[in-house]
């Protein structure tokens, strides 16, 4: 249906073009340049969307039928809450404690960059940048192998004695250091730390020096030079970080895999293993439904809330 | 009192970020370091001994190998076909606004506040709906298009945002035919943005996984083949050429570092020229 | 390509095979042309191109001067063989092929290796061809007890690739003790450190017998489900420390898992370098599996197939396979072959079972569907994912 109405407007636009006149032709030519780029995302984003929803309501022929009937089966909704509320659940809390830390371990690299780093800026910047050309799998597969049982972090603990303040901080779990929730949460937030990081040292690398120096001048503390001063004008920058790595990492599914256990997986690992191991699309479907609803309703009202019009 | 407070704060902060630089490179040295792995039986886990085999003879894993090269001729063509389609959006963007910009605005943005398992998984269902298509090469390549075209255009429009397109005004007032001006007024002005949202696109088309995932049948690109091979076995294999791919990106910033700064020299000498020979 | 010319191909693979081979003869024109329509109908009627995708490391590779089986076969029968490797799941791989096979169109390998109850949902979908078995003389080599097993009642579209059995797989350096039984896997003193296997029948296998429930004859969902609570309780505990696939050899190896529901043939494999991890058929019993190969339907290179089966029910050429891999192997005479390779392996009773070993073993009733589904269902809400 909604190809219909795609394929509607853009006869329109090609009628109005030809028969228009010069004038309508000024009017469309922005139209006529996007047409291809838009249809290919109308295909393929608009129409996905439309046919996952209508997946989602529908009930199989039979187990093993690739035949999908549309019925109004709310029922896959109703089992995607009770079956797996404990994955959304996990799924909002992780990326929402690893948002945080991104911030927490993002924003004072950034700052160092931006306002230190001084000829040396973009060679930093760049080091920070190069652990992510290697491979996202391949990343999180060597923190697996890090944070082993009988890996280097869990032997230095041990060395030093620091075991049992990690297991009081719930960090370490019956000497595990892996396969614990921290595990997932902590690959979490490196895996999408660059995705904080650079919007915020885009945001301050863009503060006027003069700014900070004229709040000095003005005998402010440091502290609150930058309270005042620098931090909010850092806003813009952490809100762009926060919704690319809050977004990606509520549907990971890649993290909970490799270094969670049986009860830390995420709403991205049920949605791959009914999807790609048990075949029930609807509920998959349905699943996939909730999570772009839900995601869509938090971000527009961290938007309203916090947002700027300076996102894109 | 005060200043030696402040400068432990100063030193405090730069040991912090020294540390996250630490943080950040930890997998990396490991990854690196396990490429020269010599392992014992099947699995690379264990530090054994030291060997350059691994690197002497790095595409000795056929299916790895092959799987590379998949990911790369995907890349490409999703990049190439991407990469026209984002600028041209970001052309007509960036020029006006017109009726429904803002809607449009909107749609370039949704890809990148969806969840990649909603986009890969959506997808899929929409091939599996027909039977024109098998999943494959041709699947993976439409969704990294998909997904790069957001990308692109967007990377695209912040580059050339607030340029004089009054020289394309200049130029056509001058006689100059739209195909000639777009040759030398206008491509020539949008190339360096359209390059590195081409650059970018290939990155993210190389590196993705999940939703290639759920849209590859029995197609394996490198992502896929090394979810496959954690499954069984890595080979040293894997960072070996992790590692190569590290470096050459490490050479290419080096590079791009150099020669932005050049460029940038370049542009500041180039402009009057433009218009001068209009 | 459409259906008729398949069809007809088949009817007449001769005919087609002499008209490639022809136009192959004529040079550049007719190097596009075969290409062409292997391009559309993947390799002619009875051709000479074979693609086999196999679970991974589960043939004898060609290293340490050693040829191995796949360079072997093709030598001996000049079989063009492309053996891949990506079957790593059952349900995962259904979940790619049912795409296709529900609608009729082919899949690109000739020859694939399910376990046997999935083979068994395949056969009864209509998804696979009757294997060329007229052509396979070297059938008659099969071990008895897979001749017309219950996933395949007639016998006529499943030979057995290997055969094993999942036992109880520990690391002696962490659990500081041998195992014996399946109730080691719930001590407290692992906590965490017990691994599962994500393929139900043998995780759920290990558990239903370890509560004296015969596996053979199981029919109902609801003679199971005490042994789900314990699994399920097990998992809430925290007991468990993850459910994998082929990868629990990594956590098992280093130390992650101090013991886990296992195969066979992994265990032994790791052999000599690791003498810490060791394998046990645990005293109230073990599963025994089998992978079977099966034609996919619109297979055309049956003639390929045919002398692949017949290549690898060869005792000698068996020997070779069951040497390196370590698992059960379906092919009579194979154990005469490896005493004369590896005296100490053909006595092995993990890879050729005593009568003692062998009364442990027990091997899956057929589920029927609406069963089966309530198992996977049950099973998929544990595992969490």
């Amino acid at each position: 249906m909604v190809l219909l109405v795609l394929v509607c407007v853009l006869a329109g636009v090609v009628v109005l073009a030809v028969f228009g006149g010069p004038e309508a032709r000024h009017l469309l030519a922005p139209y006529g340049l996007m047409k291809p780029g838009l249809l290919w995302m109308a295909l393929f984003f608009l129409a996905p969307v439309w046919s996952l929803v209508r997946i989602s309501l529908s009930t199989k022929e039979s187990r093993f039928s690739v035949q999908y009937n549309f019925a109004w089966a709310w029922e896959n909704y109703s089992r995607a809450f009770s079956d797996f509320g404990g994955q959304f659940q996990r799924a909002f809390l992780y990326s929402f404690i690893a948002t945080i830390l991104t911030i927490v371990i993002g924003y004072p690299i950034a700052y160092v960059i931006a306002f230190r780093g001084g000829r040396y800026k973009n060679l930093l910047l760049g080091l920070v940048v190069i652990p992510f050309f290697t491979s996202y799998l391949i990343r999180t597969i060597a923190w697996s192998t890090i944070l082993a049982d009988q890996g280097p972090i869990v032997s230095l603990l041990s060395t030093l004695g620091l075991v049992d303040v990690f297991e009081w901080l719930r960090i370490m779990d019956n000497g595990k250091l892996i396969n614990t929730p921290a595990a997932v949460i902590g690959g979490l937030t490196y895996n999408f730390l660059p995705f904080m990081l650079l919007p915020i040292y885009v945001s301050l690398e863009k503060i006027d020096a003069n700014l900070v120096n004229a709040a000095n001048d003005l005998y402010s503390t440091p502290t609150a030079a930058f309270r005042k001063v620098v931090f909010p004008l850092s806003l813009p920058g952490v809100f762009a970080g926060t919704l690319l790595t809050f977004i990606p990492a509520a549907g990971d599914f890649v993290n909970a895999q490799f270094l969670g256990n049986p009860n830390t997986t995420m709403i991205g690992n049920s949605i791959q293993d009914q999807f790609l191991r048990q075949n029930n699309y609807p509920v998959a479907s349905a699943m996939s439904a909730v999570l772009m609803v839900s995601i869509t309703a938090l971000v527009l009202l961290y938007s309203r809330l916090f947002g700027t019009e300076e996102l894109v | 009192m005060n200043t030696l407070r402040s400068r432990i704060a100063r030193m405090s902060l730069n040991v912090f970020a020294g540390l996250g630089l630490i943080y950040l490179f930890l997998p990396i040295f490991f990854i690196v370091l396990f490429s020269f792995n010599k392992p014992k039986g099947k699995y690379n886990i264990v530090w054994q001994e030291f060997t350059f085999d691994n690197w002497l003879d790095p595409f000795s894993q056929k299916s790895l190998t092959a799987a590379l090269w998949v990911s790369l001729r995907i890349g490409a063509l999703a990049t190439a076909i991407s990469t026209v389609l984002g600028s041209m959006i970001a052309l007509a963007l960036s020029r006006r606004t017109f009726k429904g910009s803002s809607a449009i605005n909107l749609l370039l943005v949704l890809p990148l506040t969806t969840p990649e398992i909603v986009l890969g998984s959506s997808l899929a269902t929409l091939f599996l709906n027909q039977t024109y298509i098998n999943f494959g090469f041709v699947t993976v390549v439409i969704a990294h298009v998909m997904f790069q075209v957001s990308f692109v255009a967007l990377t695209v429009r912040a580059r050339i945002r607030g340029f004089d397109w009054t020289l394309e005004q200049a130029a056509a007032d001058l006689g100059s035919t739209p195909q000639r001006t777009f040759r030398l007024v206008t491509f020539p002005l949008i190339l360096p943005g359209v390059l590195a949202a081409a650059l970018l696109a290939f990155a993210l088309s190389i590196d993705d996984f999940i939703i290639t995932f759920f849209n590859a049948g029995s197609t394996a690109t490198f992502p896929l083949q090394i979810y496959g091979a954690a499954r069984v076995q890595i080979p040293p294999q894997i960072n070996v050429l992790a590692s190569m791919v590290l470096l050459f990106s490490v050479a290419l910033l080096v590079v791009g570092a150099t020669r932005g700064q050049r460029s940038e020299a370049a542009k500041a000498m180039k402009r009057p020229k433009i218009k001068i020979r209009k | 390509m459409n259906k008729s010319t398949n069809s007809g191909a088949r009817r007449n693979p001769w005919t087609r095979r002499e008209f490639l081979m022809r136009s192959g003869a004529l040079g550049v024109a007719g190097l596009s042309l075969p290409a062409l329509l292997a391009a559309c109908g993947g390799g002619g009627g009875g051709g000479n191109a074979l693609v086999f995708d196999n679970w991974p490391l589960y043939i004898d590779p060609s290293e340490d001067g050693l040829v191995g089986s796949v360079e072997r076969f093709a030598q001996a029968s000049g079989v063009d063989l492309t053996y891949t490797e990506s079957y790593n799941d059952n349900d995962e791989y259904f979940a790619k092929i049912q795409p296709l096979l529900g609608n009729d169109k082919r899949i690109d390998p000739d020859l694939i290796a399910p376990t046997f109850w999935m083979a068994g949902r395949l056969i009864n979908l209509g998804w696979v061809d009757k294997l060329p078995l007229d052509k396979v003389p070297n059938k008659s080599n099969l071990e008895d007890n897979y001749v017309k097993p219950p996933w395949d009642p007639t016998g006529e579209y499943t030979m057995p690739w290997q055969a094993g059995t999942a036992g109880i797989a520990y690391n002696i350096d962490v659990t500081g003790r041998e195992l014996k039984s399946t109730a080691d896997l719930f001590d407290p003193a692992f906590k965490g450190k017990i691994g599962m296997l994500t393929e139900m029948r043998d995780t759920m296998g290990l558990i239903l017998m370890s509560q004296g429930i015969d596996i053979t004859t199981i029919s109902t969902f609801e003679e199971a489900a005490a042994a789900f609570d314990v699994l399920e309780k097990a998992k809430a505990d925290g007991q468990i420390r993850a459910f994998t696939g082929n990868d629990y050899i990594d956590d098992l190896v280093s130390g992650n898992y101090a013991a886990c529901v296992g195969w066979s043939g992994d265990v032994l494999q790791l052999g000599k370098d690791s003498p810490n991890i060791r394998f046990v058929v645990p005293e109230e019993g073990g599963t025994l599996w089998a992978d079977v190969m099966v034609m996919p339907k619109g297979t055309e290179n049956t003639d390929a197939v045919a002398k692949w089966l017949d290549f690898v029910y060869d005792p000698v050429e068996a020997a070779q396979i069951t040497t390196y891999v370590q698992y059960f192997s379906p092919v009579k005479g194979v154990q005469e072959e490896v005493a004369k390779l590896d005296p100490e392996l053909a006595e092995n009773p993990l890879v050729f079972p005593d009568a003692a070993t062998a009364s442990r073993l027990k091997s899956w009733a057929n589920l029927s569907d609406d069963v089966d589904a309530q198992f996977a269902d049950a099973f998929s809400a544990i595992t969490g994912a």
